[in-house]
């Protein structure tokens, strides 16, 4: 199974959820300059509802709710992007070693490996974030810090799967550098597994970094973050649907894109 | 070979109405979307008690042809079918699926190429033979099929018996049937010789016994010639030839059945020189040779599990000489091949190897032996680095070892799924002798292929090691490989050499009554008829 192979393969349906994904990494990356006003302050009446001036209307203290929305994605889509990538690079060079060198290497790290699988993700991210003090950065240290556990049993599995067929073995035989085995003759097979389940674990990370913005625990008060701003207008719902509605649905739509990629991906891979 | 009995019957019920009458037929199948004729015109026949052989290379559409008389061509494919198939005066081109089931029921079975994957592995032989009712009745058949201890084997889960005791019990399957027509699909090119002979000869008694027709497919001319009455050879989805055996044999018409016959080697081919696959050839020139030890077992032995597959093996093979060793599957000779490799540690024993660069291996099957996703160019290429070469120097090594092996240099950049199984032999070659190793390891490297392509592995091998001065270790079932490729036979059973020595002699003349077996097993040509 190669890249190219795997874009011949995908269809239409496949190839827009790619593109969607795309997008949204693209609208995150620009929001700054795609916002019309600054989100921080006050640029209207509070409370407007949604108008051809303010798409989203505004909130409680007259911020746009576009400019907050744009900002949202932004401080979501990127750390779960850089949580994902971090624990995938991690993740596969632990279960590289892991499965190459097999035996007590193998024994050690997948134990180890165990013990932050088996680990309450969100109590400990709620834990290490209660400790270390809310912000971004911290939100992502706490979920790096066993979110990469995931990837190396993947990886390892593939690896342990990979090394007992004839290509590899042949290929070992030949006596070629190990760095360039593991390198060229293991990590490409490995990696379209690898991709299929990030792509469908970036709707975890978003999902647990809303939850602690939610509770509290994400970045301070005046950061526009889509689980902060649902949460803050919750009890609002009736009165002013727009304020957690809005961001709600922007999360939603994260998680729908990101994981119709996966599918894309799954898909994709099923045929080989 | 014994003497078929029933000719003369056969004669006679020529004229009745044939089991299977194919006439005219045309399939194409669709592959990617797009069309491909795969038989165009197929017309021949089959009485009942006759053997027909239908031979041919790969991708010559012979099992496409076996899979249209069943009514199985692959649906994805969008078979387009023109012509007539008759079974046993029933119609299958254009028969519904009920009426195509009930001909596979009762009239048409099949004993498939793979014997483990014709049988489910979560049931007894028993119990998916026939069910309880009917135990008895299949417990005589597979009496029948030469099986020893059929109460056992009817008990038994499929993966505790051997491959030709799974292969009988396909053939006693298909035979419960009582079918008219029985299909076998290459059903001994997962067997060793011995194996293969005793398969063979199962097939002939059940048919002649049972009146039966056989249709057997098949790439080797031996195996059809010593088996079948008549023998219907396939080119490019086309009948180049279709005749009696002996006829066929004096006389080959299409040019197809020569290059056919030219590709087979028996213990009759000429060693000395290549054989005539591809053309006319002259004498090899000789080895370079010197006394030197390249490889030295002494009393190397190996235990996995309970059994111990390596037992006291001593061996040793000098600078440029070629030692074949050979065996029934299970007899050791793979496994003291990783040994000599490197690639397993023998328990007791020891293993001296000289030179740097080490043994290199060429593997049973060449795809499987291929990293998919890497160009065959660049696995070629893994083993030039390291050794301090610059890149002109690389591109000019792997310009020399592609040319070597006979694979164009436009094939570099291909995966080896883009791939013939012959092109991805040499590509696998190519890897073995960029860096030239003192010493090539060869797992049945011919026994997987069909046999135009083993005989071109054969020869590449014979003419790459007498070039680089290469000595060889040729790990084969196939005694007659052995002695095309081998300088010095060594035979192995149950772990341990028991006869080894000069190959012609060897074989003149074997020693022991295991060798004269593997020797017996081998197809001949019956020219004399």
């Amino acid at each position: 199974m190669t890249w190219r192979e795997l874009l011949r393969r995908t269809g239409w349906v496949d190839g827009l959820a790619v593109v969607a994904v795309l997008l949204v990494t693209l609208l995150a990356l620009a929001a700054p300059w795609l916002a019309p006003f600054d989100p921080q302050l006050r640029v209207a009446p509070a409370f407007l509802p949604p108008s051809a001036s303010h798409w989203f209307g505004t909130d409680e203290i007259g911020r746009d709710m576009f400019s907050r929305v744009l900002l949202g994605v932004q401080g979501t889509w990127l750390p779960a992007l850089a949580v994902i990538g971090v624990s995938m690079v991690v993740g596969s060079c632990i279960g590289l070693v892991s499965g190459y060198f097999g035996g007590w290497v193998d024994m050690v790290l997948q134990r180890a490996t165990d013990l932050f699988l088996i680990l309450p993700s969100v109590l400990v991210a709620l834990a290490v974030t209660a400790t270390l003090g809310p912000g971004l950065i911290n939100t992502m240290l706490a979920l790096m810090l066993f979110w990469w556990s995931w990837y190396a049993r993947i990886t390892r599995d593939e690896v342990r799967r990979l090394v007992a067929r004839p290509h590899f073995e042949a290929a070992r035989a030949t006596g070629i550098h190990p760095a360039r085995l593991i390198l060229r003759h293991l990590l490409p097979g490995v990696m379209p597994a690898l991709a299929v389940a990030a792509t469908l674990d970036v709707v975890n990370v978003v999902l647990i970094m809303s939850l602690l913005s939610f509770l509290g625990l994400g970045q301070p008060a005046p950061a526009a973050e889509l689980g902060a701003m649902t949460a803050r207008s919750l009890d609002s719902l009736v009165a002013y649907w727009w304020l957690p509605v809005i961001p709600a649905a922007a999360i939603m739509l994260i998680c729908l894109v990101a994981n119709l990629a996966g599918d894309a991906l799954r898909s994709s891979l099923r045929g080989s | 070979m014994a003497r078929r009995g029933g000719r003369r019957d056969q004669r006679l019920t020529m004229a009745a109405a044939p089991v299977l009458a194919v006439r005219d037929l045309s399939v194409a199948l669709s592959r990617n979307g797009r069309s491909s004729r795969v038989l165009e015109a197929v017309s021949f026949a089959v009485a009942p008690h006759e053997i027909v052989a239908l031979v041919g290379a790969s991708g010559s559409g012979k099992s496409t042809l076996g899979l249209a008389i069943q009514g199985l061509l692959p649906r994805d494919a969008r078979p387009e079918i023109s012509g007539s198939i008759c079974v046993a005066e029933a119609e299958l081109v254009g028969a519904a699926e009920p009426a195509l089931r009930q001909i596979r029921r009762s009239l048409v079975r099949v004993v498939p190429q793979d014997p483990l994957s014709g049988l489910d592995p979560t049931m007894t032989i028993g119990r998916q033979m026939a069910g309880k009712a009917r135990e008895r009745e299949a417990i005589a058949w597979l009496r029948r099929t030469g099986i020893a201890d059929p109460e056992r084997v009817a008990r038994s889960y499929p993966h505790r018996l051997s491959g030709g005791q799974r292969q009988r019990v396909l053939i006693a399957m298909a035979m419960l049937a009582r079918p008219r027509l029985l299909i076998a699909d290459e059903p001994t090119t997962a067997l060793d010789v011995l194996t293969q002979a005793q398969v063979l000869e199962t097939l002939r008694g059940l048919t002649r016994a049972e009146g039966s027709a056989l249709l057997f497919i098949t790439h080797d001319l031996a195996v059809a010639t010593s088996l079948a009455d008549r023998v219907v050879v396939l080119e490019a989805g086309q009948v180049v030839e279709i005749g009696p055996v002996g006829a066929m044999l004096a006389a080959p018409q299409a040019a197809a059945t020569r290059r056919l016959l030219a590709a087979r080697y028996d213990l009759g081919s000429d060693r000395n020189r290549p054989l005539p696959a591809e053309g006319a050839s002259v004498a090899w020139p000789a080895a370079r040779r010197d006394a030197s030890k390249v490889l030295e077992l002494v009393g190397v032995s190996k235990t996995l599990g309970r059994r111990q597959v390596v037992h006291q093996v001593d061996l040793s093979i000098e600078a440029g000489e070629s030692v074949a060793v050979v065996g029934e599957s299970g007899a050791g000779k793979s496994t003291l091949l990783r040994i000599a490799a490197g690639l397993t540690k023998p328990d007791a024993g020891t293993v001296t190897r000289l030179g740097e660069t080490r043994p290199q291996i060429v593997f049973q099957d060449p795809v499987a032996a291929l990293t998919p996703w890497l160009s065959v160019g660049e696995q070629v290429a893994d083993r030039l680095r390291g050794l301090g070469l610059n890149t002109a120097e690389r591109r000019r090594r792997l310009g020399e070892a592609f040319a070597m092996v006979g694979l164009p240099e436009s094939l570099m950049a291909a995966l080896p799924g883009e791939l013939s199984v012959g092109q991805c032999q040499r590509a696998v070659l190519a890897r073995a002798i960029v860096v030239p190793p003192r010493l090539l390891l060869c797992d049945e490297p011919a026994s997987a292929i069909d046999m135009p392509l083993a005989a071109a592995m054969l020869n590449l091998i014979g003419a790459l090691r007498r070039r680089l001065g290469m000595a060889l270790l040729f790990v084969t079932h196939d005694i007659a490989a052995a002695r095309l490729i081998g300088d010095r036979i060594a035979v192995m059973q149950d772990g341990a050499v028991i006869e080894a020595g000069e190959a012609e002699a060897l074989i003149a003349r074997p020693a022991t009554a295991h060798t004269r077996a593997l020797v017996a097993a081998i197809p001949r040509f019956e020219t004399a008829r």
